[in-house]
């Protein structure tokens, strides 16, 4: 046995893990696949194990199996710096649906012999794995539980794309005690973390500005962990369930950091798109940089300064590229455009006059004069005709024609009239219709077709697991990405000792429960009765009082996705849309003047956090009014409540309401004398 | 029609990439191995077809490889041999031929080489063609493997007791030109500019605080103008010298160059002769490299949010700054360099 002689270094990459955050381009071909900087995703991961001294590859996709396989044919043909001194080979199933069928797949074709590195084929990285994989196996000599080895890496504390985490390591051995994922667009007000980890460890570490690159370093009995535990679906389930049961297993996990000089991120929505495409270009992954030839045997761009890379087959006219720019062999660029922070594939086609910044266009896309595109991804072959307006964070998928004059924001366009989706009882797929705003253009709303098995951000936020990330403008600071703070969020920075009661942590636990009932009645037009019945149930779960059910009720029915983030900015149709669903479980609750009361102020904490509720305030109002929700009584009531400088703002813009309130009840008086 | 690379020639590629093979001797090494592999194993039929087939596989490492000149250096170098194979051999058949005017041979040979540059065809088979080249290429083989105790050997003649030499990051060449030059004389200073952010000087530094009898130096690159005015010799390696006698050297050699410049400093650099190539600076952009961003300042730092980072590896120093060159067949002012081009490549080979 030729292998036994020499030892072989294996890796496994899992393609297609994240699919659903990629709408609706995942939809026409692998994420895997997915040009990242004018290069695969699949081709970055592969050249980064090539980099790192693996011999042996298994590429496991379930979807779409053939094109990977294609394309690593044609990388081999194309000599691929991947290509020398490593085998690929692809494994698939069709019955593969998590990360964890794919562990026990290959656990039963048992291919991975020794330790190997395990990677998902969206992981861009320069990291050299082999001091890694050695400290594991070190590892694993002294210890025979050892069952994985996380690489993380450290990151700046004020951007999140989702795979950030907090962990608890033992400093001696870094061995890991505790791994909570953080959330993707608003700091946590607190951690919890169980106190046994510092009663049972005398040397711990909390680290909370790490990077999960989604890379580790796995002993054989990791395979042998998911096959004997059903219920693993993802790496983080093995996490966890490894941490919980680690007597009953006898497995322990290490974790091994990244040095600071060395890049590594995972592309698994479109911000970290935007953010590792950015990287790339500004030569942070360097060598793997576009010019530096790194997946064909030819240089393909030539740099030129302010990060521009062009190819010496595009035809662009010098002042047309800012900065950040790499611009594909066959593009054609007309004169009087401008761009900036942008990628361009191979031929395409770009008119006069056009703005685009901060745009990643595939392969093959017509864009015609006048436009203005920003923040958005274009796939293969679309065309935009002239004087479009596409910005905040469109995805317009191939083969997509937007007619004339079309302006989009924060919208998924695809072309086809159907999409699949997930329904969320049976494992089958059902298709939606769409809306058409073309002959070959079909909005997608994210909120139907998101993916309701999204197990890795469920329990942390689940008013926000429905809606796929888009790219915005990365320079924000987290704090002002979303305002979602917490209802005990202010008066606990004020006494630092609230946190010794349990009370307002059961609050939150009840808001974000009766967030998630509200907005899954609201997407399946689920029976109120039942919401009702739901609500209640979590309400003598928290054990909450009368009057804070009416203010979270209120509360959590603004504090859904949709309204958060409004389509087109439009926060009145919305609302309207949620209480012509949500109204019955709503008057529910809100039926004596002293619950209205409840529900202004809850309103009134929802003014505060959500800037399109502030513009619209006096109009939501009124609408509440109107539908019969809140009295003129309690509006009075409220308005009179609502002193101080903390409020001027919102008394200002109520002024107007409540005289026309006074107003019309005089009337109402005269009419009656 | 796009030629196919031979695997020979990818695996170089992949290995200069991924840095296994390093520095521009390594580099010259492997590529010379592979044209001697492509001159005994391929089945070419005459001068022609061979020529076709070097300059094909130049091609390809020319554009897998842009920056790295010695590839190309060498292709040409071949491409000269086999021409001047062909016509020796032309010669001597020609010579046999006719034997009457046999005492004419050395005139005839003048005559006819300048005659027939233009018409002599290439695809003519040749016996022996092949075992001739063979022997040359040995001759260029030990060429490349004496080039730097040549350089070496020189060090005698430029370097005098109780001087003080400053240099910059790290260059084979010159690190063995010091040593032998410390061996030799006595009370040297050696100042080495660190050559951020690599900091490759460093490395030159510590190498040769292992000798003994020698002050070393390490300085910032900041500090290179502030201490040049003690300096008797600068003594720089280069990455290639460009046909103008002008340098493609590490960064920071510009800075060296001025600041030697207006303390009237002598600039002798190191350049075995592989290292010459007939190319021109014109376009500036394709002339540097980048380097990582991350060394120059960390990923998780504010600033380096908004800030466009460069981190050039290359500096272009014009002729004028440089003294000296030392190469393995001596020393050569910059003036001279197009004279060295044209005795070392063919001027039909200048465009590959």
């Amino acid at each position: 046995m030729a292998q036994f002689e020499k030892e072989i270094v294996q890796a496994v990459l899992i393609a297609d893990n994240n699919v659903w955050n990629f709408k609706p381009l995942s939809d026409e071909g692998s994420t895997a696949l997915l040009p990242l900087v004018n290069v695969s995703m699949l081709d970055y991961a592969l050249i980064a194990l090539n980099r790192s001294g693996v011999e042996e590859v298994f590429v496991y996709a379930s979807l779409y199996l053939q094109e990977i396989r294609d394309h690593i044919k044609e990388g081999i043909a194309t000599y691929a710096s991947w290509s020398f001194k490593m085998t690929v080979h692809m494994i698939g199933g069709e019955g593969c649906r998590c990360f964890g069928d794919a562990m026990r797949d290959l656990d039963a074709k048992a291919l991975i012999r020794r330790n190997f590195i395990l990677m998902g084929a969206d992981t861009v990285t320069n990291a050299d794995l082999r001091p890694v994989l050695e400290q594991h196996k070190r590892m694993a000599k002294f210890d025979r539980g050892t069952a994985a080895t996380l690489v993380l890496k450290e990151c700046a504390i004020n951007v999140r794309t989702g795979n950030e985490l907090l962990i608890a390591v033992d400093k001696q051995n870094s061995r890991l005690h505790y791994h909570q994922r953080l959330r993707m667009n608003h700091k946590e007000p607190r951690y919890q973390i169980p106190l046994d980890i510092f009663l049972g460890n005398s040397c711990t570490a909390l680290h909370h500005n790490l990077l999960d690159p989604q890379i580790a370093i796995g002993s054989p009995s990791m395979l042998s962990l998911f096959s004997d535990n059903f219920d693993f679906q993802t790496r983080d389930d093995f996490v966890r369930g490894l941490l919980i049961n680690e007597e009953l297993l006898d497995s322990r996990i290490y974790v091994a950091l990244l040095p600071a000089t060395q890049y590594a991120h995972k592309v698994n929505n479109w911000p970290a798109y935007q953010l590792v495409s950015r990287d790339i270009i500004n030569r942070w992954a360097y060598p793997l940089v576009p010019d530096m030839g790194v997946l064909k045997l030819q240089q393909q761009y030539v740099f030129h300064k302010d990060n521009i890379y062009k190819s010496l087959e595009a035809h662009v006219s010098k002042v047309a590229l800012r900065e950040n720019v790499v611009i594909h062999a066959g593009s054609h660029v007309e004169a009087g455009t401008v761009i900036r922070d942008t990628v361009i594939g191979e031929n395409c086609r770009i008119g006069r006059h056009c703005q685009l910044s901060n745009v990643f266009l595939m392969a093959n896309v017509t864009i015609q004069d006048n436009c203005r595109l920003e923040h958005c991804v274009v796939g293969d072959r679309a065309v935009i005709e002239a004087e479009c307006d596409v910005s905040a964070g469109c995805v317009v998928g191939a083969n997509c024609v937007l007619p004339r004059k079309t302006k989009l924001a924060k919208t998924l366009v695809t072309s086809t009239p159907n999409t699949q989706r997930k329904t969320e009882q049976e494992q089958d797929y059902e298709t939606v219709e769409l809306e058409a705003i073309g002959p070959q253009a079909y909005i997608v709303s994210d909120i139907t077709t998101g993916d309701p098995d999204d197990s890795e951000g469920e329990e942390l936020l689940p008013q926000q697991t429905l809606c796929i990330p888009k790219m915005g403008d990365l320079m924000l600071p987290l704090d002002e990405i979303s305002n979602f703070s917490d209802l005990s969020d202010i008066s606990d920075d004020d006494e630092g000792s609230r946190a010794v009661t349990p009370l307002p942590d059961d609050t939150n636990i009840f808001l974000s429960e009766v967030i998630d009932s509200l907005s899954r009645g609201f997407r399946e037009r689920s029976n109120p009765d039942f919401l009702i019945l739901e609500i209640n149930s979590s309400r003598y779960a928290y054990n909450m009082s009368l009057k804070e059910v009416n203010f979270n009720v209120v509360k959590a029915v603004f504090g859904m996705q949709h309204i958060v983030e409004p389509a087109n900015n439009n926060v009145l149709a919305a609302i309207g849309a949620a209480f012509k669903q949500l109204g019955p479980v709503v008057s529910n609750y809100i039926k004596s003047e002293e619950a209205m009361l409840d529900c202004l102020k809850a309103l009134e904490d929802v003014y505060e956090e959500n800037p399109f509720v502030r513009e619209k305030i006096s109009q939501i109002v009124h609408y509440l009014y109107d539908k019969d929700f809140v009295s003129e009584d309690a509006i009075h009531a409220w308005y009179c409540q609502l002193g101080g400088e903390e409020h001027f703002q919102l008394r200002q813009s109520l002024v107007k309401l409540v005289d026309w309130l006074n107003q019309s009840s005089e009337e109402d008086d005269n009419d009656e004398t | 029609m796009r030629e196919q690379p031979l695997k020979e020639v990818t695996q170089l590629i992949h290995a200069i990439k991924v840095g296994l093979v390093e520095g521009s001797y390594g580099i010259t090494n492997k590529t010379l191995d592979i044209f001697k592999y492509i001159i005994i194993s391929k089945s070419w039929k005459n001068a022609d077809a061979l020529m076709q087939i070097v300059r094909a596989q130049c091609r390809i490492l020319q554009a897998a490889l842009p920056q790295e000149t010695v590839t190309s250096n060498i292709a040409r170098r071949i491409l000269k041999l086999t021409r001047e194979e062909f016509d020796l051999l032309h010669a001597k058949v020609q010579h046999f031929a006719d034997d009457s005017q046999a005492s004419l041979s050395l005139h005839k040979l003048v005559t006819q080489t300048s005659e027939s540059n233009v018409s002599v065809d290439y695809s003519v088979p040749q016996q022996g063609l092949r075992e001739a080249l063979l022997d040359h290429l040995q001759e260029v083989e030990t060429e490349l493997e004496t080039s730097s105790e040549n350089i070496c050997v020189q060090a005698e003649e430029h370097i005098h007791s109780s001087e003080i030499i400053l240099t910059l990051g790290h260059s084979r060449s010159v690190e063995n030109f010091l040593k032998r030059a410390i061996k030799k004389r006595q009370f040297l200073t050696i100042i080495v500019a660190e050559c951020a952010p690599a900091c490759r000087g460093h490395n030159l530094a510590a190498s040769l605080a292992a000798e003994k009898n020698v002050e070393i130096i390490v300085i910032p690159d900041a500090a290179i103008f502030a201490m040049m005015s003690r300096v008797n010799k600068v003594i720089i390696g280069t990455h290639s010298v460009l046909a103008n006698g002008g340098l493609r050297a590490a960064c920071g050699a510009y800075t060296v160059a001025l600041a030697a410049k207006h303390y009237s400093v002598p600039v002798i650099v190191l350049a075995p002769m592989y290292k010459l190539s007939p190319l021109h600076l014109c376009e500036q952009d394709a002339f540097n490299m980048v380097g990582c961003a991350e060394d120059v300042i960390p990923y998780d730092s504010i600033p380096a949010r908004e800030a466009k980072v460069y981190s050039p590896m290359f500096d272009y120093v014009p002729p004028e700054l440089v003294t000296l060159f030392i190469s393995n067949t001596g020393g050569h002012a910059p003036s001279y360099v197009y004279r060295l081009l044209t005795e070392l490549y063919h001027p039909e080979d200048l465009e590959i």
